[in-house]
């Protein structure tokens, strides 16, 4: 079979073995429990978690709310059908699920703001929230603690043909068919840039926002596509039991999807519905041990516990690892690999022109006017003034507590200045976030290494460049993640110029330090910037190690302007045109290498002359 | 007998690897500087000394006890005490909250009286919480609030960063009744010639490397490392 | 419009479950500020104080017993999640933590369930808080005042244990900076457990006191769980004062919008929480905070 043949099962099996499991499984269960509607059950919160997947098992948001979407979802779709406003059941599915992702704009831009514990705690009130919402001051509509019986299955007219989704296996096929559908979606989404993006904001959000990627978007994306499958699965849930129940809304609806989740496995999309096939299957096997009846859930929380504890990937993540351990590897992109041609890589490299030149000669490429920032009472950065033209290799030296971080900080545009302008290539960023300063071509490199430890060098690499080309948002799902040739290529001319291919493919917590450290500078070469700003970037290495990283940044300089702040003197006096100093938040002094090494004012400064006792 | 024995140590930021077969000794009723560059490694070493860190390799004795494993709280209560850098006063605390809490664990603190007295301004402040005080009073507070312990050995790390020229040499002053008592230190400046007047030996790091190991005297004679490794 | 005597009536209603829930909710604060972990379960262990109560009650005629009962199963509980399950976790993600605390309050609750069943089990009044207090223009029941007083009296205790004892210094000192409270000779971690317990123990004898106002059932525990978490975002993570102020206003919500409409009641403490979010979403009293 073709290499391209090949990698094409690879990235269909999965939805090929789904379509396959769907076809055959149901007559499994219709067999050995006489009937299939369990097994639509499992596939409607197999729905529910699909969403709850990307939201959690991708993107680490936990969310205990979901089921405030699932029964809005459920409750609208079955309002309009029962009370008449509605004949045909798909636009009232339509409309139920859009509701669902509208209330989840509203939720998302609340709860979003805050992350970990709070954003559990604040998905959990919104829950609670639409419950007490659905079992009171709307009742009128909801039908309050009874819920709304009646919701009509929906049917299809093609040609001749009429087919009602009503009964056992009709409504299996419909909700099957539902199944599918999401599965496909989900895996486009996974497979896609966003997915990449999803996982990255897992691993580092910071560094995934400063390179370029808008994150705060991006979870809102991914919490809507979240509501929009938990407003599916509830709409499916009234249609499929002709009732739509008032518990849709509350925590134990929440809290069940979370828990079947782990169990099955965060992260394998698949986790979810299996979980909810291990629950209710132990759910209805436990209570018919007389020993056992009613403690049924208690042994299921306690399964939980242990899981959590012992087995945090799931059922599906654990199976998946012992897979990979085997040799199996998933169909990762891995792009091809470029012959070594140096002037074909420069080219790749080169800086991208930024949005606005400036018509004025000489052409700054960072113009630094009259910087301050005050921490409390500290005075950290004092009026510092900088002008930088293209192409120049400029080093930032002082003692501890000068204010060099701070400065360098606000460069980055990870913090905003008290006063005074800093503009690239004649933009004002000083008020421009990290992810429009990658954008605008300013990056940096970072002293402590900033990376995506469970991601491959090359996924890193494409998760920079990606930002670049395709701007802060994009909502591509269709396309796989390595689909841009041109960032592709990119990836690979920075790993050949970092000298890292032969790890392209290795995951990175497994590598050393040098390489990550190289890595690190490659995450920042990666938007092509004009301006680099380079934060101690020979720390931590050996001194062979620092012999490669000061080669790398001289072949770096070719029509970029780089900053570079270190403490290792040697290397800033070899490699910088010109330094300056600073001392207490102020320019001490500025001039090429050899006027800063004989100025007595320096001098004092480093060796403690100003603060003489 | 020595106080400290630290034989080549080598300790990493998670895999960055810092500090490269340091070795170094601290007799009692010493002061000794530690110096060089930010980023030299000697916040990193004092804090491998303290038990924040812990060395991959290498043995650190204290009074003759291997001590490279233990936590720190219990290095602490062996009477080594780290001063730490960014001060780390508790600004939800009052003074004597912060000098209370310091006094915990210590088996015969010193009293407050006599903190005081080192200290008089921190007096009038003992009511202030820690949030509300100068950098100066904060940098006063941190030093008490080792003091308040008997330590052995304190470990001052960058005690003068940042500090007006007055307070830097009010400080001083106290360092040197300190080290008149016979108090062991090691001290790790920036400001070379503050540390060089208190301590009688010193060690200089670079890039993780030990490249100087002498009196402070012979550091000062030498214009050429005091250059190549403190200046610029 | 609600006339004065139901306003009143209200308003103090409110300061009665207000103070309650800034009882259960500093517990909860305290856990989240010093060990950083979101307990799950604290409203598990709320209704376990509530059936401590029904238990004792149901042989002795004495409250002061289910409350030192009640005080004593939640230390012991407490402990045991503690030292037996929480402290495995120190080091594991915050969501994991979360997890580990969701599930174990479902495990209690079934256990409840499983031995006294999901009907709701009547606690008595104590002889000393049946009747009214009738001051003319109003009039309210007993019991509430003296609800009051015990959780004043409760509180002002925390307060004293928080700022007046060595280990409320710690734990205040370790709250804002473990690392150097460690660096004073000071081993936090064992801090940790008797936070965990003290922060246990909190809400089951707030759950003893509930016990006579309210329908006692397994899943008691969940509604005052979700109005812990809408007090402590509002009052401030880890803050003793937020979560005291924080349940007051949240009780008074609760107690004052059922005079205009009670369905709305419920949704009026959400609205607020939103409100904070948007404008000061580190609370009224938080700092940083953890999360």
């Amino acid at each position: 079979m073709g290499g391209s043949n090949r990698r094409r099962l690879k990235r269909w099996l999965p939805e090929l073995s789904m379509a396959i499991a769907l076809v055959i499984l149901p007559f499994v269960f219709d067999t050995w429990l006489g009937s299939v509607d369990l097994f639509t059950r499992i596939l409607i919160w197999g729905i529910f978690g699909l969403g709850f997947d990307l939201l959690f098992g991708r993107t680490g948001l936990l969310s205990f709310g979901q089921g405030a979407f699932y029964g809005t979802g459920g409750f609208v779709t079955a309002y309009l059908l029962t009370s008449g406003r509605m004949d045909n059941v798909w636009l009232a599915l339509a409309a139920g699920v859009a509701a669902a992702a509208l209330f989840s704009v509203f939720v998302g831009l609340l709860a979003l703001r805050r992350v970990g514990i709070y954003f559990a705690m604040i998905t959990l009130a919104f829950g609670e929230l639409s419950f007490f919402l659905e079992n009171s001051p709307l009742s009128r509509w909801t039908g309050g603690e009874n819920g709304l019986p009646g919701v009509p299955a929906p049917s299809i007219q093609i040609g001749g043909l009429d087919y009602s989704f009503a009964g056992s296996w009709p409504s299996y096929q419909l909700i099957a068919g539902f199944y599918f559908i999401g599965f496909v979606f989900a895996r486009f989404v996974v497979l896609s840039p966003v997915g990449s993006v999803l996982t990255a904001i897992q691993q580092n959000p910071q560094r995934t926002a400063a390179l370029g990627h808008d994150v705060a978007a991006y979870k809102l994306t991914v919490f809507v596509l979240a509501a929009i499958f938990a407003g599916c699965g509830g709409a499916l849930l009234g249609i499929f039991q002709s009732y739509m129940p008032p518990d849709a809304f509350g925590l134990d609806t929440s809290g069940q999807l979370v828990i079947q989740t782990v169990i099955g496995g965060a992260g394998t999309l698949i986790g979810p519905a299996v979980g909810a096939a291990i629950w209710l299957t132990l759910r209805d096997l436990l209570q018919q041990v007389p020993a056992i009846g009613d403690l049924w859930k208690f042994i299921l929380g306690l399964v939980f516990v242990l899981l959590v504890t012992f087995m945090p990937n799931g059922v599906v993540g654990n199976i998946i690892r012992v897979w990979l351990r085997f040799g199996f590897r998933p169909a990762v992109a891995t792009g091809t690999d470029r012959p070594g041609d140096v002037t074909a890589r420069e080219a790749l490299l080169a800086p991208l022109p930024t949005a606005i030149a400036p018509s004025l000669p000489p052409r700054l490429a960072l113009d630094v006017r009259d910087i301050s920032k005050a921490y409390g009472g500290i005075q950290a950065v004092d009026r510092v003034s900088l002008a930088l033209p293209e192409g120049r290799l400029h080093a930032i030296i002082g003692p501890n507590g000068a204010g060099k971080s701070t400065f360098l900080r606000l460069l980055a545009c990870e913090e905003t200045p008290d006063s005074g302008e800093i503009l690239l290539h004649g933009i004002d960023v000083a008020a421009a976030d990290v992810t429009a300063a990658y954008q605008y071509g300013l990056a940096k490199s970072y002293q402590i290494n900033q990376l995506f430890p469970q991601l491959t060098m090359r996924q890193n690499l494409r998760i920079g460049a990606l930002g670049r080309h395709r701007g802060r948002l994009r909502l591509d799902i269709f396309r796989p993640a390595d689909g841009f040739a041109k960032v592709e290529d990119i990836v690979a001319a920075l790993l050949e110029e970092l000298g890292l291919t032969e790890c392209a493919d290795l995951v990175v917590s497994t590598l050393p330090y040098g390489e990550k450290r190289r890595l690190e500078l490659g995450l920042a070469l990666a938007s092509q910037p004009s301006v680099l700003l380079l934060d101690e970037p020979l720390a931590g290495l050996s001194a062979v190690e620092r012999e490669g990283v000061k080669q790398l940044i001289r072949n770096l300089r070719k029509g970029r302007t780089i900053i570079l702040v270190e403490h290792d003197m040697d290397a800033v006096f070899e490699l910088a045109e010109r330094i300056t100093v600073l001392h207490e938040g102020r320019k001490l002094a500025e001039g090429t290498p050899n006027e800063i090494s004989g100025d007595p004012l320096v001098k004092q400064a480093y060796l403690g002359g100003m603060t003489v006792p | 007998m020595s106080m400290i024995e630290i034989e080549r140590i080598n300790t990493y930021y998670g895999d960055s690897h810092v500090l490269f077969d340091v070795s170094m000794v601290v007799r009692e009723r010493e002061v000794v500087a530690l110096l060089g560059r930010n980023g030299a490694g000697k916040s990193t070493t004092l804090k491998t000394l303290a038990g924040v860190l812990h060395p991959r390799s290498g043995t650190i004795r204290f009074e003759g006890e291997p001590i490279e494993l233990l936590p720190s709280h219990k290095i602490a209560r062996l009477g080594l005490q780290l001063v730490p850098e960014e001060r780390r006063i508790f600004g939800g605390l009052t003074v004597e909250e912060n000098l209370d809490l310091a006094a915990l664990s210590a088996p015969a603190p010193l009293p407050l009286a006599e903190i005081f007295a080192i200290f008089p301004r921190l007096r009038e402040r003992r009511g202030s919480y820690g949030r509300s005080l100068s950098g100066g009073e904060q940098q006063m507070l941190t030093i008490a609030r080792a003091l308040i312990r008997r330590p052995r050995l304190i470990l001052l790390d960058e005690p003068f960063e940042g500090l007006a020229v007055i307070i830097v040499q009010n400080l001083l002053e106290v360092c040197r009744q300190l080290v008149a008592q016979g108090q062991t230190i090691v001290i790790v400046e920036q400001n070379v010639r503050a540390a060089l007047s208190l301590a009688s030996r010193a060690y200089v790091l670079n890039n993780g490397h030990v490249v100087f190991e002498g009196t402070s005297e012979a550091l000062q004679a030498s214009p050429d490392v005091m250059n190549r490794y403190l200046g610029v | 419009m609600p006339t004065l005597p139901q306003f009143l009536s209200q308003a103090f209603n409110g300061i009665a479950l207000g103070s309650l829930l800034a009882l259960v909710a500093s517990g909860l604060s305290i856990i989240l500020g010093t060990l950083g972990v979101l307990n799950f379960a604290h409203g598990a262990m709320f209704m376990l104080g509530a059936y401590t109560a029904f238990v004792v009650l149901g042989h002795w005629d004495s409250f002061a017993i289910a409350l030192a009962l009640g005080a004593l199963v939640l230390v012991l509980v407490g402990f045991a999640t503690e030292r037996g399950l929480i402290r495995f976790y120190y080091s594991r993600p915050k969501e994991d933590q979360i997890l580990v605390t969701f599930g174990l309050g479902i495990m209690m609750v079934e256990a409840v369930r499983y031995v006294f069943g999901s009907l709701s089990q009547p606690v008595p009044l104590p002889s000393w808080g049946q009747g009214i207090v009738n001051l003319g223009f109003f009039i309210f029941p007993l019991y509430r005042v003296e609800v009051i007083g015990i959780v004043a009296v409760l509180l002002f205790t925390f307060y004293q244990l928080l700022y007046r004892t060595r280990i409320g210094l710690v734990v205040r000192a370790g709250i804002e900076d473990p690392l150097m409270v460690e660096l004073l000779g000071t081993h936090v971690r064992r801090v940790f457990m008797v936070v965990f317990t003290i922060g246990a123990m909190a809400a089951g004898i707030a759950g003893v006191i509930y016990a006579p106002l309210a329908a006692v059932i397994p899943n008691m525990g969940e509604p005052f769980l979700v109005q812990c978490f809408v007090v402590v975002v509002i009052g401030g993570l880890g803050s003793f004062p937020g979560a005291v102020v924080g349940g007051i206003v949240v009780g008074e919500i609760l107690s004052l919008t059922t005079l205009f409409d009670p369905a709305y009641s419920q949704a009026a403490i959400y609205a607020v929480m939103a409100l904070v979010l948007i404008v000061r979403p580190r609370g009224l009293f938080g700092t940083m905070g953890r999360a």
